[in-house]
C-alpha cells in the first residue's frame, strides 16, 4: 500500500465542553472501502465532515490525499478529486433533479455526463421532477450521483443507503462495489452491519468518539465473533429452564434460547434432555457476525436507525 | 464559468418560488398601478408634484430592498437549514463566487423589475424619464446594498424562522419610512431624523433625483451614500457568511 488516501491520527474534536471525538485514528488506502460503524452520536458524520473539509478539528492530523481539507488552497484541489454524499443531502428544491445534477457538474472543471451519471442511479424517471417533490429514497439516489459527478479519486458516503427500499439498497451497493473495481477509494459510514460487512475492505467501530476496534470484517469476527451458537427458536422459559440445568452458557434472546457451541456433544446432550421432556423447538446452528462484534465492543445491540436497544 | 452556472441555478430557484415570484415582480406592479392610479386622477397632485414618475422609483428601490432583506435572507438560511451550503462547501466552488452569482441574480432581476416598472409607468401614465448613468448607477449599488445585507441576516441569524422574522421586521417599516408612499417631508420631525439614516432613503431619492428629477447634484450624493452602504454590507455579508462548520 503506498501512501494512504486519508489519514487520521489522534483527531480530536469537542463542541464546547462536550467531546465527540477522543483521539481517533486510522488510515485508509488507495482503492479500499473503509467502513465507519457506530451508533447514533458516535462521532461518524464529525469525522467525515472533517475530512471533506467542512468541519474544523479541534487537535490532531486529518489529511486526504496528502493535503489538509480545511487549508483554504490546497484544501480547494482535494475537494476537487472528492465525492462528497453529506448526511440529509439536499439541493435546489425547485431544480429538477437533471437541473441540479447540471449545477453540480458545472462547479467541477471536468465532470462526468449528466444523462449517464441520471443512468447510473436508475433516476430516469425522477430525471424531470423537482427535486423538493422526490420520495426519501430518490433524494438519496441524487446525493449519491451528485457524490460521482466530478469522477472522484476518493468518495465520502455519510449514510449512504438510508431510506432506500431493499431494491435500491442493492443497487447502491453495486454502485459502491463498482467505485471500488475501477480503483476508487470510498469511506462510508452506515449503522447497518451486512452493509458494512459486505461493502467494506476494512471496518472501524466508534463508540462514543473512539475507534473500539478497526480490521476487515473477517478479522474482526474471526477474534471477536465468539464461537458458533445453537439456537432453539422460540424456545421460551421452558426450553430455557431445561438447557440451563446442563449449561452455564445458555442465554436468553427474546423467546430464542442460545447456546455456545463447543462440539457435537452439546448438542447431543441438550437434544437428549429436551426429548426426555418432551419439548419441541426448531434448532439452528448459528455463525457469529459482526453483530457479535459490535456487541462486545459497544456493549449494546443497535437497531436499523443506528439506536442503542 | 462558475458563475453563470451558479447564477443560472439560483435565479431559476427564486424564479420558480411563488413567494420568490410574487414579490419580485407581481406586488410592486399591483402596487405601482394602485399608486400611480390615484396621483393621476385629475385634481390628486403626486408627491412632489412628479405624478407616477414619483411611484415608478420609488415603488422600484422599495422592491430592490425587500427582494434583498427577504428574499435574499429567506432563501439563504433555507440552504443553509437543508445543507445545500455545507455540500457546496465541499466542492471546490469559492464562496466568493457563490456570493457574487447570488448577487448578479439579484442585479439582473432589478434590472429586469425597474425595466418593466418604467415601460408601465410610461404606457399607462405617460410619466417620463432620463435614463442615464447615475440612474443605472444607483439601481446597480442599491441591489449590491441590500443583496448584502441579505446575506448579512441569513449569515448572522441561524435559524430560519428568526431569520425571516427580522427580515421583515426591517424591510416593511424601512419601507414606509423612506419616502417609498408619501414625501419624507410630509413626516413628522422625528421619523424624518430616523429617515435619514435609512439606506433606502437615499437609494429612493437617488433613483428618483437620476430617473425622473434630473437633479444630478442630489443624485451624485445619494450614489456615493447608496455606495458606500453597499461596500460595508458586502464586507460584512462576506464576512458573516461561512463556508465551514465550527
Ligand atoms: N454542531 C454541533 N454542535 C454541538 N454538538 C454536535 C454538533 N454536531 C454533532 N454534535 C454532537 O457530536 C456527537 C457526534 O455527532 P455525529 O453527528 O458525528 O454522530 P454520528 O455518528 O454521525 O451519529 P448519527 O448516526 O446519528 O448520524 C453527538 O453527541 C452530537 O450530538
Ligand atoms: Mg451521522
Amino acid at each position: 500500500m503506498g501512501a494512504p488516501v486519508v489519514r487520521v491520527e489522534g483527531l480530536v474534536k469537542r463542541y464546547g465542553g462536550a467531546t465527540a471525538l477522543d483521539g481517533v485514528s486510522f488510515e485508509v488506502g488507495k482503492g479500499e472501502v473503509f467502513g465507519l460503524l457506530g451508533p447514533n452520536g458516535a462521532g461518524k458524520t464529525t469525522t467525515v465532515e472533517i475530512l471533506e473539509g467542512v468541519r474544523a478539528k479541534t487537535a490532531g492530523v486529518a489529511t486526504v490525499l496528502g493535503e489538509d481539507p480545511s487549508d483554504l488552497k490546497r484544501g480547494r484541489s482535494v475537494k476537487r478529486k472528492m465525492g462528497v454524499l453529506p448526511q440529509d443531502f439536499s439541493a435546489f428544491a425547485r431544480l429538477t433533479v437533471r437541473e441540479n445534477l447540471e449545477f453540480f457538474a458545472g462547479i467541477y472543471d471536468s465532470p462526468v455526463n449528466v444523462p449517464e451519471l441520471i443512468g447510473l442511479l436508475k433516476l430516469e424517471e425522477d430525471s424531470q421532477k423537482r427535486f423538493a417533490l422526490l420520495s426519501g429514497g430518490s433524494k438519496q439516489r441524487v446525493g449519491v450521483a451528485a457524490a460521482l459527478v466530478n469522477d472522484p479519486e476518493i468518495v465520502f458516503l455519510d449514510e449512504p443507503t438510508i431510506g432506500l427500499d431493499p431494491e435500491a439498497r442493492r443497487a447502491t451497493w453495486k454502485v459502491i462495489s463498482d467505485l471500488k473495481d475501477r480503483g476508487k477509494t470510498v469511506v462510508l459510514t452506515t449503522h447497518y452491519m451486512d452493509e458494512a460487512e459486505k461493502l467494506s475492505d476494512r471496518i472501524g467501530i466508534l463508540v462514543k468518539g473512539k475507534l473500539a476496534v478497526l480490521g476487515s470484517p473477517a478479522e474482526l469476527i474471526g477474534r471477536f465473533g465468539g464461537s458458533k451458537t445453537i439456537v432453539f427458536k422460540n424456545g421460551g422459559d421452558a426450553v430455557f429452564g431445561t438447557l440451563r440445568r446442563f449449561f452455564d452458557g445458555a442465554t436468553m434472546e427474546g423467546q430464542d434460547v442460545v447456546l455456545p457451541f463447543e462440539n457435537l456433544r452439546d448438542l447431543d446432550v441438550a437434544m437428549g434432555a429436551l426429548v426426555g421432556r418432551g419439548l419441541d423447538s426448531d434448532v439452528a446452528l448459528r455463525q457469529p457476525t459482526l453483530e457479535e462484534v459490535f456487541l462486545r465492543f459497544a456493549g449494546f445491540r443497535m437497531t436499523e436507525s443506528g439506536d442503542a436497544v | 464559468m462558475k458563475l453563470v452556472v451558479v447564477f443560472k441555478a439560483v435565479t431559476r430557484n427564486w424564479l420558480r418560488s411563488r413567494s420568490g415570484l410574487f414579490f419580485s415582480f407581481l406586488f410592486p406592479v399591483l402596487l405601482l398601478l394602485l399608486l400611480a392610479s390615484v396621483s393621476s386622477t385629475p385634481g390628486v397632485p403626486g408627491p412632489a408634484g412628479l405624478g407616477a414618475g414619483y411611484y415608478v422609483a420609488s415603488v422600484t428601490a422599495a422592491f430592490v430592498m425587500t427582494n434583498g432583506v427577504i428574499g435574499l435572507t429567506n432563501v439563504g438560511s433555507e440552504l443553509r437549514r437543508n445543507g445545500v451550503l455545507k455540500r457546496l462547501s465541499a466542492s471546490p466552488l469559492p464562496k466568493f463566487e457563490w456570493l457574487l452569482g447570488n448577487i448578479l441574480s439579484q442585479a439582473v432581476l432589478a434590472l429586469i423589475l425597474a425595466g418593466v416598472m418604467l415601460a408601465l409607468g410610461a404606457v399607462l401614465f405617460r410619466a417620463e424619464y432620463l435614463v442615464n448613468f447615475f440612474s443605472i448607477a444607483i439601481l446597480v449599488m442599491g441591489t449590491l446594498l441590500f443583496s448584502g445585507l441579505g446575506m448579512t441576516l441569513a449569515g448572522v441569524i441561524k435559524d430560519p424562522e428568526t431569520a425571516s422574522g427580522v427580515g421583515n421586521a426591517i424591510a416593511f417599516p424601512m419601507m414606509l419610512l423612506s419616502g417609498t408612499f408619501w414625501p419624507i417631508s410630509a413626516m413628522p420631525a422625528y421619523l424624518q431624523s430616523v429617515a435619514a439614516v435609512l439606506p433606502l432613503t437615499f437609494f429612493s431619492e437617488g433613483l428618483r433625483d437620476s430617473l425622473v428629477v434630473a437633479n444630478f447634484q442630489i443624485a451624485l450624493t445619494d450614489l456615493v451614500v447608496v455606495t458606500a452602504f453597499a461596500v460595508a454590507f458586502l464586507l460584512i455579508g462576506t464576512a458573516t457568511t461561512k463556508w465551514s462548520e465550527p
